[in-house]
């Protein structure tokens, strides 16, 4: 079994059978310890299973890095109504791309996760949000929630406990802002993915009006490993603050790019040279997103210093987001790659705030403008002063997506841009 | 499936470390005999998302389809909520949503005709006009774009003799450009109906577009 490229460097907690396609399978799962965890966790009270995954640490993996016990905690501790647990497995943040592989080598791991999350917030269905445009994991994870309705992990009365717990996989149909926790729940609700304001939050007011809690497919990856070896098991791993292992999704100019789970905290510039085998063509290393497209990106000096966990990141002036590493060689076309990306947030800008609506589309005509060399260096002042009021002034930060990748950019690469002006208007001038 | 080899099993293309089938990667052993669009019943629609064969006038929510649309309304507390299922099932066996069959599905689930089309052209895998046997999406966003996906695009382009987003003559092909399809780590990503073919240089395109007239010949 060769998933490509293993590096000794990782720890494979939640990766551990990626590349084994016997594991799919509920008989080869079960063997191998499955469903131990949904034993255990079904025999303690909800709020110890949610103080166990508060011990370990464990923050979220969709981005945001919230310590998931507290999330858990927020929900009402005796319902009167139903309560959701929803799976954001809506991967399509550029540069992310271990949902999938989680879900198509492992999809038993997640469904024991959803169900142990479910028992802990004392709900009684799960919808796994899973993006319309993963055909086969859809298909692979409708198969083993099936195999585990038949073996009576899911549904009526699990394993004999009397609990009740639904599954259900739900296809979204393409839209990157449903992957936002209320643009998910609007979506669920068969509405457009537009994102509602908080207050209120998902716990109080979720999906159908329901208290609801969203977890990212790896955070609840992570949580049958967290119950079956306890909290302080996972925080041998890691950093004070960001405990635990962490799937790098790595990118761009690298020689083995590839998902690698690594303790949070492994210096960037060691994940890129020795884990990735460097940068591909003996070429110089530029520049480095480390967490999807919405963080700002670094350069190759800040890159050096960066430790990948939470803090980390913040330290150099970026953040771990999901920690898609994408890497940009010293030949990269920066000023046509950043223009890429705001015209993909303009494209996927629900357009309910004006900021975001009107602001990305005019962001990336200008970009476009300077990469087609008819660019003026007035033109970087107003993207520095327009992306600005992009920032914090809109209900999700799709907005302030846009303005990290241009902002950043222009502080950190301005040379690049003033070359494309330079060499504009000597033509012009010719 | 298609006998026809093709060098391109997604996944890890181009490591030359891969001893799986395709097939085994893609999880095709395990999914098994499962109808392709079948209900089942802990998926809300189980979209195959596009067919080759479809037939725009075919007749909604009728036999298998209505089986599957009643299963798909017990899975939500709010019949809202079976919207985006329903348009899939549509898209699947049409090919597109049209304003008319929006209209049928708004009156099937007791919603305005204005809020579905509302909601259908938010989406982006609705398609509101017909396409090509076969849509292929290239993924050109940034991963994919720093290792050549606007040269993969042009060779679909130049081989399928197509403009952006225009179908081809015989009807075969339609090419557009996709936002990220989250295989960043095997660039370029392209997706073709249902399918993901990554690693995907510009070489490899004339190999998998006759995988595809093949694969179309069999099927048909």
């Amino acid at each position: 079994m060769a998933y490509p490229y293993v590096s000794n460097a990782e720890v494979r907690v939640i990766s551990q059978y990626f590349g084994d396609p016997t594991h799919r399978r509920i008989d080869t799962y079960v063997k191998r310890g499955g469903y131990k965890a949904l034993e255990k966790a079904l025999a303690l009270e909800p709020d110890a299973v949610t103080e166990e995954v508060k011990a370990s640490g464990l923050r979220g993996r969709g981005g945001a890095g919230f310590p998931t016990g507290i999330k858990w905690s927020f929900m009402p501790k005796k319902p009167t109504r139903p309560h959701y647990l929803l799976c954001n497995a809506d991967e399509s943040e550029p540069g992310t791309f271990k949902d999938r592989e989680l879900m198509r080598w492992d999809p038993h791991q997640l469904i024991e996760g959803c169900l142990i999350g479910a028992y802990a917030i004392r709900a009684q269905h799960v919808y796994i949000y899973c993006r319309g445009e993963f055909f086969e994991v859809n298909q692979i994870l409708a198969k083993a929630v099936e195999d585990a309705y038949m073996k009576g992990y899911v549904g009526e009365d699990i394993l004999g406990t009397g609990t009740t717990i639904d599954i259900t996989v739900h296809q979204g149909a393409g839209a990157y802002i449903c992957g936002e926790e209320t643009g998910l729940m609007s979506s669920l609700e068969g509405d457009r993915g537009e994102p509602r304001v908080k207050p209120p939050f998902p716990a109080a007011v979720g999906v159908f009006g329901m208290p609801s809690t969203i977890n990212n497919v790896e955070t609840l990856a992570v949580v049958p490993h967290i119950i079956l070896n306890g909290g302080e098991w996972y925080r041998q791993w890691g950093t004070e603050k960001s405990p635990g292992t962490k799937l790098f999704c790595v990118s761009g100019h690298v020689r083995k790019p590839g998902n690698y789970e690594l303790p949070l905290g492994f210096p960037l510039i060691d994940l890129i040279d020795d884990v990735c085998g460097g940068i591909r063509d003996g070429n110089q290393l530029k520049a480095v997103i480390p967490g999807g497209s919405s963080v700002p990106l670094i350069n190759a000096e800040d890159a050096r210093k960066c430790e990948l966990d939470y803090e980390g990141c913040v330290e150099v002036g970026t953040m771990l987001g999901c920690a898609s590493v994408i890497v940009m060689d010293h030949k990269a076309d920066l000023v046509k790659q950043i223009r890429r990306m705001v015209d993909f947030y303009a494209h996927e800008s629900c357009g309910q705030c004006t900021p975001c609506r009107e602001g990305s589309a005019w962001t990336a005509r200008i970009l476009r403008r300077i990469e087609e060399g008819q660019g003026t260096e007035e033109d970087l002042d107003t993207l520095m002063e327009m992306t600005e009021q992009m920032v914090g002034t809109t209900i999700c930060v799709l907005s302030d997506s846009v303005a990290a990748p241009v902002q950043s950019s222009i502080s950190k690469f301005r040379e690049d841009y003033l070359e494309l002006i330079r060499s504009g208007e000597q033509a012009g001038a010719a | 499936m298609s006998d026809v080899p093709i060098k391109n099993p997604g996944w890890a293309g181009n490591t030359g470390e891969f001893d799986l089938t395709e097939e085994q990667v893609r999880g095709e052993d395990f999914i098994g005999e499962r109808p392709l669009h079948g209900g089942h019943s802990s998926v809300s629609a189980t979209m195959p998302y596009m067919l080759i064969e479809r037939n725009p006038e075919a007749e909604l929510f009728e036999g298998e389809y209505q089986e599957r649309f009643k299963k798909i309304l017990t899975r939500y507390p709010k019949k809202r909520a079976a919207l985006l299922p329903v348009l899939s099932m549509v898209q699947e066996l049409r090919g597109h949503v049209s304003p008319e069959s929006m209209d049928r599905v708004a009156e099937l689930l007791d919603l305005s005709p204005a809020y579905v089309r509302g909601v259908a052209t938010f989406y982006t895998m609705y398609n509101k006009r017909p396409v090509g046997r076969h849509l292929v999406q290239v993924c050109t966003n940034i991963s994919c774009n720093l290792c050549g996906a606007d040269e993969v695009l042009a060779a679909f382009l130049e081989s399928t003799g197509t403009e952006l987003g225009e179908t081809s003559g015989d009807g075969d092909f339609t090419v557009i450009e996709a936002e990220c399809l989250a295989a960043c780590g095997f660039p370029t990503c392209v997706q073709i109906n249902s399918r993901y073919f990554e690693n995907v240089t510009p070489a490899d395109v004339p190999e998998i577009l006759e995988h595809l007239r093949v694969q179309a010949k069999e099927d048909g």
